[in-house]
């Protein structure tokens, strides 16, 4: 009881009051801090193998001997028919297939973004494993054209000859579909979502033919990126490429085995985001994580293994780097025991992580350890927000405690007689006060401004690519202006209070809050991005400059005794910075350090919304973009009382 | 003794029942048949019969005595069992042997017919027991065709036997299937024990587990039925109870040809690989395999891995034309023989691609060789009936839907019956049922429709439909479901895996009774094996449930959630609760009479309580420790003393 009573005595404490501005900040140092700590080997830990049946690397591997004539013989093929025509060379393959003793089977697919079109055919067959039951199956992936727009003409041949060679073998307890898309992201993803369903609705922006045949439950998939042709060219190292759609991940069983296989049972060295000279030390864990970080807030497919992920199928691309001495016969003998491994699932890959920070191909960061840093990020615009509601419900008198002088104040008619239970109790006046809250034009705003989200997210993503950039040109423009002319609007016309603009920041930033934790459980990495460059909403206080009396900001407050000019100072920076990350601004900034081409970006966003089904820009655009012009309006609304 | 009644039916009904009798009592027979992309078909069938007077008297010849006592335990007429694996290939192998009718779904299906004298819940009992005993003698899980596995199909099944007539009144036909059990050779060895020559003589003694379950499609059945001849032909002759075992393989000869004692399929080397020459750049390091052409070779001892040992001619008259293996393939094509007899007629009179042969008495070791022929015109397959496969669209833990296509590839339209099992769990919509054109769309009328609703944990799902296929279309069925989620205790062991649904079965009603049908199906003519149409089946489906993780990151959750909720529940105490003094409190009515009562207990039971401890008793001693507990303490409230001792309680109470 007498803790209880303690804490609640604590509830008036002034100090209290001033706290959350410095908690808040604090979540967000923490936060940021706490993802530099991450690659310190305490609080990392060393890659394994989880699920026991899969038994990485515990096969012998026979693919070789006269499988590499038949390969070579395929290449030569796949290099005679790169420059035919799309048709020529579908056929060219399907006969390919049919002499193996397999049934080809092909599906159209058409997206239509932003007056482009993305058209292509992907070819598949199934391998109808003799213990099967056509209950499970694994897939191996060879676009024709890799990520990057080459013609994939070693990693087409080598699943061509692996389908040869595995058709041999009776051990295989699932079937194994050979899928060649004629390119990297958008024939798999339409192959795959193809594979789910039966609707064959075509919209204005999507086409996808039925898949003709069909086999089971998708167990994982393999997409091999090898785009040498008959040249030949040795490679170095492994890059597996692991990123799914939305920051979505493969099962941590998934990578650790082909790392495993390729590491320890065939010697190839393996890597991660390209880079190839890892030595295991902080700045190169740092590195690896910052990539992830960046691939996974972007959201967008990294290879063909990118679209297996939202349908819960776990997949890998394996891709050829560097200057090497493995030839192609032991990224063949790779990919025959990786399948192997997952032909031994007894059940579908569960036991291993499915959220983590990879650091290097051995060493990971489970979600434990790092999602704390995007909840703190995230919860400091919680804090501020409860702080802003306890504040608005206060009188405004409450907000100027100066301490030092409160007696005199207090004997100013300030306090209050009060008799209960016979007994007369003097309290100040502040403390019995309640003040009501008007809540409608808060809500009103925070909803109307959440719901104008939609207009940035549908004029980018139906606009012709020919005026995408001038589209976020009017939309950064319209960003600027807008939250002064709301503020103007709201102060003017509606004459909200000053009670009434804390509400209303509060509820932006609740939402903020909310929404962001909630989606660091989903995609951290995007959750903790847009939490980072949304923290200075936190701190956005109406603007006080040249208004009389100077009960200003809390940051002010939190200054102490710092004059007036280190008030302004403060406010004017707060400004500033509020202005400099805003999402048309970010965006702009991106291009310029990435060194693209805007209507590219723009372009590559757009397609990612309509044919991966990528939600960053809605994250973007509906809950970012809402809460920076909620901020301004906040920060408007001080300066346009004064003009007032 | 339920079959014997049977002679006393009517002479009308027995009349309509075909008379086929008087074989051998035990006969043998292998059909071989090479299908497309080197593949070779064989299909087993064994057939031994018994009167049915020695049946019930329990004398058992060829019959097998283990599966005879089961059936007359439980009181079946008529028992078809299948275990089947892999797939039918329908696009490149044609239509199914034997018509489908001695197939099965993959993994385990039952269905029987049992008598049903006694009521329900003895047929039932019936069932149990008839289950337990077959997973018994044939090592399967069959005891696991629960109520949860059993349906009783109307339209699907016909009687085989022609004790037809007393149906209606008589016999019960339960249908059970377990798609997730694993066909293995332990189902095998059994199989072949129910056989006179036990696989060691005869055909059956090329049976050999490494082969049969290497084979890219397999089933094996065994079909009880009762045969009664005819009373219009002959009044003499007795019923007769048939059993037939049947094991139908497709083996890829390729494989199955691989010696024993090396069965990797290492590359081949280079020399052995035929080369397309007329590629460019073919040379010493680039080899484009040639597609293979011609018919392979093969013999019996290479697929099979032993030859035919001796024979397993044990019928008395066997000068009947006993044929032992039937030969399919074209008449052009060489065949070596090592001491097989060509029975006679050698060659079939109206196809002549079919050879037949018999066993030669007293020859150890029979062989058949085919040698590898270049230019050997494939046979062609007829089509199959009607092509199925079913699949379960849509991803994520809550819905889904079925998805059967059906296409008939025939210039008429063909009647069809439909029937799918599904298990509690899966909980289809059937508002959401659609049978529509591929093409346009355009709904098909059903015309019958018999659905029983699960009950959770009780009961599956039996869906029976009826409908017509059009000539030459592709019909689509499809409805949305539902999953449910399980007990945290009804999960299997590998609950990732997913949980199998069983196969559907699809009968095509035969042409000439698809009019006539209705009249078929009720019962009167026990049609032949022609009438019954064919059958097919889809393979089976995998359902991903949702499923709670298991391991580790669920306690995790579990033990944070507590904390979380134990943080919660304090502070929202802390937050909510009013804290007002004890004068505060407004009294109740009723509060006067509750103090008084109190007042007049407390009185009593400290009078009581004094004595207790005078005297000094073990519960008196034990009162007294907790009593002067609460005496020094003084913070004890009444219910702190209540719950060790009632009596302390008051007493404590009244220390307050």
């Amino acid at each position: 009881m007498p803790l209880l009573a303690r804490l609640l005595t604590l509830r008036n404490s002034p100090l209290l009051l001033q706290l959350p501005p410095f908690a808040s900040a604090l979540c967000i140092v923490v936060g940021i801090a706490w993802l530099f700590i991450l690659p310190l080997d305490e609080y990392s830990r060393q890659t394994y193998v989880s699920e026991n049946a899969i038994l990485p690397g515990q096969v012998h591997t026979y693919f070789g001997g006269s499988e590499h004539n038949v390969f070579r013989a395929y290449r030569q093929e796949v290099y005679g028919i790169s420059g035919w025509d799309e048709r020529d060379r579908l056929n060219a393959v399907e006969s390919v297939i049919r002499d193996i003793g397999l049934k080809p089977a092909r599906q159209d697919y058409r997206y239509t973004v932003a007056g482009e079109d993305i058209e292509g055919t992907n070819l598949y067959t199934i391998l109808q494993g003799p213990r099967a039951d056509a209950t499970e199956a694994m897939v191996l992936i060879a676009a024709w054209r890799n990520f990057d727009g080459q013609v994939n003409f070693s990693g087409v041949a080598l699943v061509l000859t692996l389908a040869r060679y595995f058709k041999r073998w009776s051990i295989w307890s699932k079937d194994i579909i050979v899928l060649i898309p004629s390119d990297s992201t958008y024939g798999p993803e339409a192959w795959v979502s193809a594979y789910h369903s039966t609707a064959t609705e075509v919209t204005s922006s999507r086409n996808v033919s039925e898949l003709p045949i069909k086999a089971g439950a998708l167990q994982a998939a393999v997409a091999i990126d090898y785009p040498v042709g008959p040249w030949g060219h040795r490679f170095d190292k492994l890059d597996i490429l692991y990123d799914g759609i939305n920051g979505a991940l493969p099962n941590l069983d998934l990578l650790n085995t082909a790392v495993s296989i390729a590491n320890g049972q065939m010697g190839i060295g393996c890597s991660l985001h390209g880079i190839t000279a890892h030595s295991d030390k902080y700045p190169d864990r740092l590195k690896i994580l910052t990539k992830g970080v960046i691939t996974q807030s972007a959201g967008h497919a990294t290879g063909p293994h990118s679209a297996f992920m939202p349908y819960h199928v776990d997949a890998i691309t394996l891709k050829t780097l560097g200057d090497g001495w493995h030839d192609e016969m032991s990224l063949g003998r790779t990919t025959e025991s990786i399948f192997r491994s997952i032909n031994n699932l007894l059940e579908h890959l569960h036991q291993s992580f499915f959220f983590y920070i990879l650091l290097g191909a051995q060493r990971f960061v489970s979600i434990g350890n790092y999602l704390p840093a995007a909840m703190l990020i995230a919860g400091n615009f919680t804090v501020t927000a409860l702080a802003l509601w306890v504040q608005s419900g206060r009188a405004p008198i409450a907000s100027s405690p100066k301490s030092g002088s409160t007696n005199k104040q207090l004997q100013e008619g300030q306090l209050e007689v009060v008799k209960t239970a016979g007994a007369i109790v003097l309290i100040p006046k502040q403390a019995t006060r309640t003040v009501q809250r008007q809540l409608f034009v808060p809500v009103l705003a925070v909803l109307a401004v959440h719901l104008l989200g939609i207009l940035p997210i549908q004029a980018l993503n139906t606009l012709n690519r020919a005026y995408l950039s001038l589209g976020l040109r009017i939309i950064a423009a319209i960003s600027y202006i807008l939250p002064a002319f709301i503020a103007i609007i709201l102060v003017r016309g509606v004459k909200v209070s000053r009670q009434q603009i804390q509400i209303m920041q509060s509820f932006s930033l609740l939402l903020l809050g909310a929404a962001l934790s909630t989606l660091a459980t989903l995609n951290f990495s995007l959750a903790f991005v847009v939490g980072v460059l949304a923290a200075p909403l936190s701190f956005v206080r109406p603007l006080s400059i040249g208004r009389r009396s100077s009960n200003g900001s809390d940051v002010a407050i939190a200054m102490g005794s710092m004059g007036r000019y280190g008030q302004y100072l403060v406010e004017i920076l707060g400004a500033l910075t509020w202005t400099a990350v805003s999402p048309p601004t970010v965006l702009y900034a991106m291009t310029w350090y990435f060194d693209k081409d805007m209507q590219w970006m723009l372009l590559e966003m757009a397609k990612g919304w309509h044919a991966q089904g990528v939600y960053t820009p809605l994250v973007i655009w509906s809950i970012w973009w809402p809460a920076w012009i909620l901020g301004g309006i906040v920060l408007v609304a001080g300066a346009a009382e004064r003009v007032e | 003794m339920k079959l014997t009644h049977l002679l006393a039916l009517p002479a009308s009904l027995l009349a309509l029942l075909t008379p086929t009798l008087a074989g051998p009592e035990y006969n043998e027979h292998l059909h071989l048949l090479p299908l497309s992309n080197d593949y070779l078909y064989a299909g087993f069938n064994f057939t031994s019969t018994t009167s049915l007077s020695a049946y019930e008297s329990h004398h058992y010849r060829y019959f097998p005595r283990s599966l005879g006592q089961i059936l007359q335990y439980t009181h079946t007429s008529e028992l078809h069992l299948r275990f089947a694996l892999g797939r039918w290939d329908d696009e490149s192998w044609g239509a199914r042997p034997r018509d489908g009718g001695r197939e099965g779904g993959t993994g385990v299906e039952l269905w029987a017919w049992i008598d049903r004298d006694g009521g329900g819940e003895k047929v039932e009992e019936r069932w149990g027991d008839l289950v337990n005993s077959l997973s018994g003698l044939f090592c399967a899980s069959l005891n696991f065709i629960d109520g949860t596995k059993t349906v009783r199909p109307v339209l699907s099944f016909e009687s085989e036997g022609s004790s037809r007539g007393s149906d209606g009144v008589g016999q019960q036909l339960l249908h059970g299937t377990l798609p997730n059990e694993v066909v293995c050779t332990e189902n095998l060895t059994p199989f072949l024990k129910l056989l006179p020559c036990k696989g060691k003589a005869g055909i059956s003694s090329l049976l050999d587990g490494h082969k049969v379950f290497d084979a890219n499609w397999q089933t094996m059945s065994i079909d009880v039925r009762p045969i009664c001849p005819s009373s219009a032909t002959n009044t003499d002759d007795e019923c007769m109870l048939e059993i037939q075992q049947t094991v139908d393989v497709v083996l890829d000869i390729e494989r199955s040809m691989r010696p024993r004692d090396d069965p990797i399929p290492r590359p081949r080397p280079i020399e052995e690989i035929e080369c397309d020459e007329t590629k460019h750049y073919n040379g010493p390091d680039s080899c484009y395999p040639k597609r293979k052409e011609g018919a392979m070779g093969w013999s019996l001892s290479k697929i099979f891995g032993t030859p035919v040992l001796g024979s397993c001619h044990l019928a008395e008259d066997d000068a009947h034309e006993n044929v032992d293996i039937t030969l399919e393939v074209p008449s052009t094509r060489v065949v070596e023989t090592s001491a097989l007899q060509l029975s006679s007629p050698v060659v079939d009179a109206q196809n002549t691609d079919i050879r037949h042969f018999k066993l030669q008495e007293g020859i150890h070791r029979t062989d058949l060789t085919l040698p590898y022929q270049p230019n050997v015109a494939s046979t062609l397959r007829s089509q199959p009936p009607l092509y199925a496969t079913r699949q379960i669209t849509g991803h994520g833990q809550e819905r889904g839907g079925m998805h059967t296509l059906l296409h008939n590839p025939h210039p008429y339209p063909q009647t069809i019956i439909y029937l799918e099992t599904l298990p509690w769990f899966l909980r289809p919509y059937m508002h959401t049922l659609k049978i529509s054109h591929k093409s346009s769309s355009k709904t098909v009328e059903l015309e019958k429709m018999f659905y029983t609703p699960a009950i959770d944990r009780k009961r599956a799902t039996k869906l029976e439909v009826q409908f017509t296929v059009p000539a030459s279309t592709t019909l689509e069925l499809t409805y949305d479901f539902e999953k449910a989620v399980l007990r945290y205790t009804e999960y299997p062991p590998d609950a990732n895996r997913g949980f199998d649904i069983a196969a559907a079965v699809i009968r095509v009603l035969p042409q000439s009774q698809t009019a006539a049908q209705s009249q078929a199906q009720s019962g009167a003519a026990g049609s032949g094996c022609k009438g019954r149409g064919s059958y097919l089946r889809t393979t089976s489906l995998l359902l991903p449930l949702p499923t709670p993780d298991f391991s580790m990151p669920y306690n995790v959750i579990i033990l944070t959630s507590t904390v979380i909720a134990l943080g919660f529940g304090s502070i929202f105490n802390l937050v909510v609760r009013r804290f007002v003094l004890v004068g505060e409190v407004p009294r109740g009515p009723l509060h006067a009479v509750v103090a008084r009562v109190r007042e007049l207990v407390g009185k009593v039971r400290g009078g009581k309580m004094g004595k207790a401890g005078d005297v000094g008793g073990d519960l008196g001693g034990a009162d007294e420790d907790s009593g002067s507990g609460g005496k020094d303490t003084g913070v004890s409230t009444g219910k702190s003393g209540g719950i060790s001792d009632p009596v302390m309680g008051s007493g404590s109470d009244k220390v307050d």
